[in-house]
């Protein structure tokens, strides 16, 4: 257990080219399960590598309990980490696998003894540990490598991407894992992922990233209702947040945006205040559309054109006048909707979101 | 997790000097001791005169001397047309063995084990079996002709200056066509099942198929085997030693053979001269190499 | 044709040709079982009697137990030294990144098309210069030099497929550097490691040139050398040359019937493209 400090941490590849990692500052808590998201390239994996001490910081302090680790060794910090690839060794048995990290720290032999098979039978590996590595079946070796990290009972926890070589049902059950490991030991834990899902269930907290900077912090649910920015609007939730461009106007309804030949009137706790025709981008949410609108409350006409019955639920498109792009909107199974007929979607608006043009969130 | 590594060199972590000198101390140690100071060395034999107890610098004298030494040039040819014909034999075989094997003969795997043989033995053990092969008397080639009714063509084949050169590339190249049909065939295996089965579709026959659609695609092996045979076969010394020694009449002379007698036979003693050879032929081995090399890859290359 | 008349023909050519491949081995092999006068009779006749007292003849009276020592010290002991030699300069070439590390790993590989009298009389010189000419050691340190090329070249290739998430795993282990060589490339190299012992092995078993330049105390001599020595003085004694060339080659044999297909894999590999 222990608190992470980042300050201002960066990464240099290259003179010429942009930072990997540009000036990141983030507190991970005591205990906490801190998420790393973001698309390919975004420098989450280079954040996670200097906090394990596997790249060397270029400017920037990291701290661990407030001790300043910039030059301190990786096997000195103090951390454990899951790889992608599990990285086994692969001429070892599971149980030399465990062993390994313990046996270059001075720990007596019956001490390593215990541990390793008190973390093989909570992992359920405690028939496997005479086999080597290329005997296993994936999640055999994702729980390897997950021992390897327990054994060592660290400080902090480090996941690179652990699940994404793992088939979509393993996916979900060691991702149950993890969290169930999280709250038993209730460690730091610092995981990286571009996957939303494991971001949402996973975390305590998610950070998300893009090109080397954070881009917002915070509890999950709190991310996703309240985006700081288009790209984590539309990087959480599937299908993402529908964007359109907007402008604002004022007349005898109240304020409100026109979108194409749409016009709303947004509640007055979510608008934001702005000057008559001001370029916006309005947010709503596929889940905040309904096929079937209540009286009273704000629709909109459209004309279908996809629907995807997926069984559970059934997403659809629809083209609204004025508009380039559809409206994704999500209903319950026992909607009928065909392709081609016009329909009125229910709009809720208390779950509006209106953006400026460079894409930030406003607020009221 | 692929980290871009920069021109200005930093890859991540502070490079441990510490272990990357250790790790190449040693092996960089014994090339600098015995292989680069020895090949600098020899370089500056050429323009001596190397003498047991004192060096005379002469300059390119050496140089001129060697471009007037009729043994010299022929052993040169000896050794380039043997550096010739026997790869195109030896590949040329194997190519139809490999071939043979690949049409899926019953006992292939006893086959490529018992055709690899060869090449594993000493060129002394080689050599020595072939002196006798070709025994005028009682050798099995001479028997054999004797026992063919062709006993007019039995001849002394290593003692004579018209057959002798011949007769050593002949060993060579039996030597070495069960290593190239290894190859060969291990190429033709690795070929794309899908194209070979489009070419069945295509209605090839074998010959077809064979032309077309496998010999292009293993080219580039058959070209790396020939320069591979041809680096070889530049450097051979032992065959020819155990065998007939460079003669009869320089007949079978070849640039080693010679270096070595100048070197360490010849009552002359200068070692500045041997040196001036063997600096030669580093730059002429080196130049064709470098040329073979150049001149196939752009080949190969515009072959697809 | 139908199919299993090719089929049949083929088989024909192809044993004609393992005739023509094996059968000088095969030859000398019986040869070495007849005495001198029973060859001379009939060169191709198979042992009425199989002299099995040959072998201990050969061994004893002919100095082939000298050279076969020779041979066996001289190349285990080189091959041991290339192995770990090699292996350090390969892990090391194959695992970190620095600017010269391309051009060293070029020089060393380029070596192997030098014809080696660039290298010999210099050598020659060499060892006489610090008394190591004509004596077993200077020829391990050659036998070393000239097989380091192909080693590093077998091994940093192998080296470079080893996932690199597996030292940062080390590392994070807590092991140093050379631990990690030692520990982790090391063993997981040991397929490539076995390839390179068993042809440098073959290699040096057969090299004759360096010894021959290099050697020349009899109580040196190493089995090549010592076979062409006793070809020289014994022209006529078939017979015995015979079983001298088998104490030679049947090491060799042995390898062979254990790692056939590691050797054919070792020595042809590369040569693919």
């Amino acid at each position: 257990m222990a608190v992470v400090t980042l300050d201002q941490l960066t990464k240099i590849y290259d003179r010429g080219h942009a930072p990997a990692a540009d000036a990141v500052s983030l507190e991970i808590r005591h205990g906490e399960f801190m998420v790393l998201l973001g698309p390919s390239g975004c420098g989450k994996t280079t954040t996670l590598r200097m906090i394990a001490g596997l790249e060397s910081i270029s400017s920037g302090t990291l701290s661990i309990d407030g001790q300043v680790v910039n030059t301190v060794p990786a096997k000195d910090r103090d951390i454990a980490m899951v790889f992608q690839s599990y990285a086994l060794y692969p001429h070892m048995s599971v149980k030399n696998n465990l062993a390994f990290g313990l046996r270059r720290r001075a720990v007596p032999r019956d001490e390593i003894e215990r541990r390793v098979s008190s973390v093989a039978a909570t992992l359920g590996l405690s028939q496997l540990l005479d086999r080597r590595p290329h005997a296993l079946s994936g999640g055999q070796r994702q729980r390897v490598a997950l021992g390897r990290a327990i054994v060592r009972d660290p400080k902090v926890f480090l996941f690179d991407e652990p699940l994404s070589n793992l088939d979509a049902a393993l996916r979900v059950s060691t991702r149950g894992e993890i969290s169930a490991l999280h709250r038993r030991l209730g460690a730091t834990m610092i995981y990286v992922t571009h996957d939303q899902v494991e971001a949402m269930t996973m975390g305590s907290r998610i950070c998300i990233m893009n090109g080397g900077k954070i881009v917002q912090v915070g509890e999950p649910l709190e991310v996703y209702r309240h985006p700081a920015n288009t790209f984590v609007a539309s990087f959480l939730g599937n299908p993402p947040m529908n964007l359109l461009r907007a402008a604002v106007t004022d007349d005898a309804d109240g304020r409100g945006l026109r979108i194409g030949a749409w016009r709303i009137v947004i509640p007055a706790e979510r608008m934001p205040a702005l000057s008559v025709g001001t370029e916006v981008i309005f947010g709503i949410r596929p889940e905040k559309l309904s096929g079937t609108p209540q009286p009273g409350a704000t629709s909109i006409d459209g004309e279908v054109v996809q629907v995807d019955p997926l069984g559970a639920e059934t997403i659809f498109a629809a083209r609204i006048p004025d508009v380039d792009k559809p409206l994704f909107a999500r209903v319950g199974p026992d909607v009928p909707i065909k392709v081609g007929e016009r329909r009125q979607l229910g709009v809720d608006l208390s779950a509006a979101h209106v953006f400026d043009a460079q894409g930030n969130a406003l607020h009221p | 997790m692929a980290l871009a590594t920069s021109a200005t060199g930093d890859d991540g972590l502070r490079r441990p000097w510490g272990a990357i000198v250790s790790f190449l101390l040693p092996a960089l140690t014994i090339y600098v001791a015995f292989t680069a100071y020895p090949v600098l060395r020899t370089l500056w034999n050429s323009a001596h005169k190397v003498l047991p107890r004192r060096e005379i610098f002469v300059g390119l004298e050496n140089y001129t001397a060697l471009a007037r030494d009729e043994i010299f040039w022929r052993a040169v040819r000896n050794t380039i047309t043997w550096a010739s014909i026997s790869p195109a034999a030896e590949v040329l075989v194997a190519l139809l063995l490999a071939l043979a094997l690949y049409a899926k003969v019953p006992g292939a795997r006893l086959f490529r084990i018992a055709w690899f043989t060869p090449v594993l033995m000493s060129y002394i053990v080689v050599g020595i079996l072939w002196v006798w092969i070709y025994n005028f008397d009682w050798g099995p080639v001479n028997v054999a002709l004797r026992a063919l009714g062709l006993g007019g063509l039995a001849k002394a084949w290593l003692g004579n200056p018209s057959t002798a050169l011949a007769s050593l590339i002949f060993v060579t190249t039996w030597m070495w066509i069960g290593f190239n049909m290894v190859v060969l065939l291990a190429a033709i295996h690795s070929l794309p099942k899908e194209v070979i089965e489009a070419a069945d579709l295509d209605n090839c026959g074998w010959g077809q198929k064979l032309v077309y659609v496998i010999l292009p695609l293993i080219w580039p092996t058959v070209l790396n085997l020939l320069v591979l045979s041809f680096i070889g076969k530049m450097k051979i010394f032992d065959l020819v030693w155990i065998t007939t020694k460079g003669g009869p009449l320089w007949s079978t002379e070849t640039v080693s053979t010679y270096v070595y007698k100048r070197a360490f036979e010849w009552s002359t003693f200068d070692l500045g001269y041997p040196s001036t050879i063997a600096a030669i032929w580093f730059v002429i081995v080196l130049a064709i190499v470098l040329t073979l090399t150049f001149a196939l890859r752009q080949r190969s290359k515009l072959e697809y | 044709m139908t199919r299993p008349l090719r089929h049949s023909l083929l088989l024909i050519l192809l044993a004609g040709y393992t005739a023509f491949a094996a059968g000088p081995f095969v030859w000398v092999a019986i040869m070495s079982l007849r005495t001198t006068t029973e060859i001379m009779a009939d060169h191709f006749a198979l042992p009425t009697i199989i002299h099995w007292d040959k072998f201990p003849t050969a061994w004893f009276n002919s100095n082939y137990n000298v050279y076969f020592k020779n041979s066996a010290m001289i190349v285990l002991s080189a091959v041991v030294i290339l192995t770990i030699v090699g292996a350090m300069a390969a892990h090391c070439l194959a695992r970190y990144r620095f600017r010269m590390n391309r051009v060293i790993y070029f020089i060393l590989f380029s070596t192997i098309i030098f014809p080696p009298q660039i290298t010999i009389i210099s050598l020659f010189q060499i060892l006489v210069q610090y008394g190591l000419y004509d004596t077993r050691v200077g020829l391990i340190f050659v036998y070393v030099a000239i097989q380091l090329p192909l080693t590093i070249y077998i091994l940093e290739s192998f080296f470079a497929r080893i996932p690199a998430d597996l030292f940062d795993a080390a590392r994070i282990d807590g092991y140093s550097e050379w631990e990690i060589f030692w520990r982790v490339s090391f063993p997981i190299a040991i397929p490539a490691i076995a390839t390179t012992v068993i042809l440098n092995f073959i290699l040096l078993w057969n090299e004759f040139l360096y010894a021959v330049v290099l050697i020349t105390d009899d109580a040196n001599r190493t089995l090549p050398l010592g076979i062409q020595r006793f070809m020289g003085d014994q022209l006529e004694d078939t017979g015995m040359i015979a079983t001298g060339l088998m104490i030679a080659i049947i090491p060799v044999i042995i390898v062979y019937a254990f790692f056939s297909e590691k050797l054919i894999q070792g020595m042809t590999a590369g040569a693919v493209k």
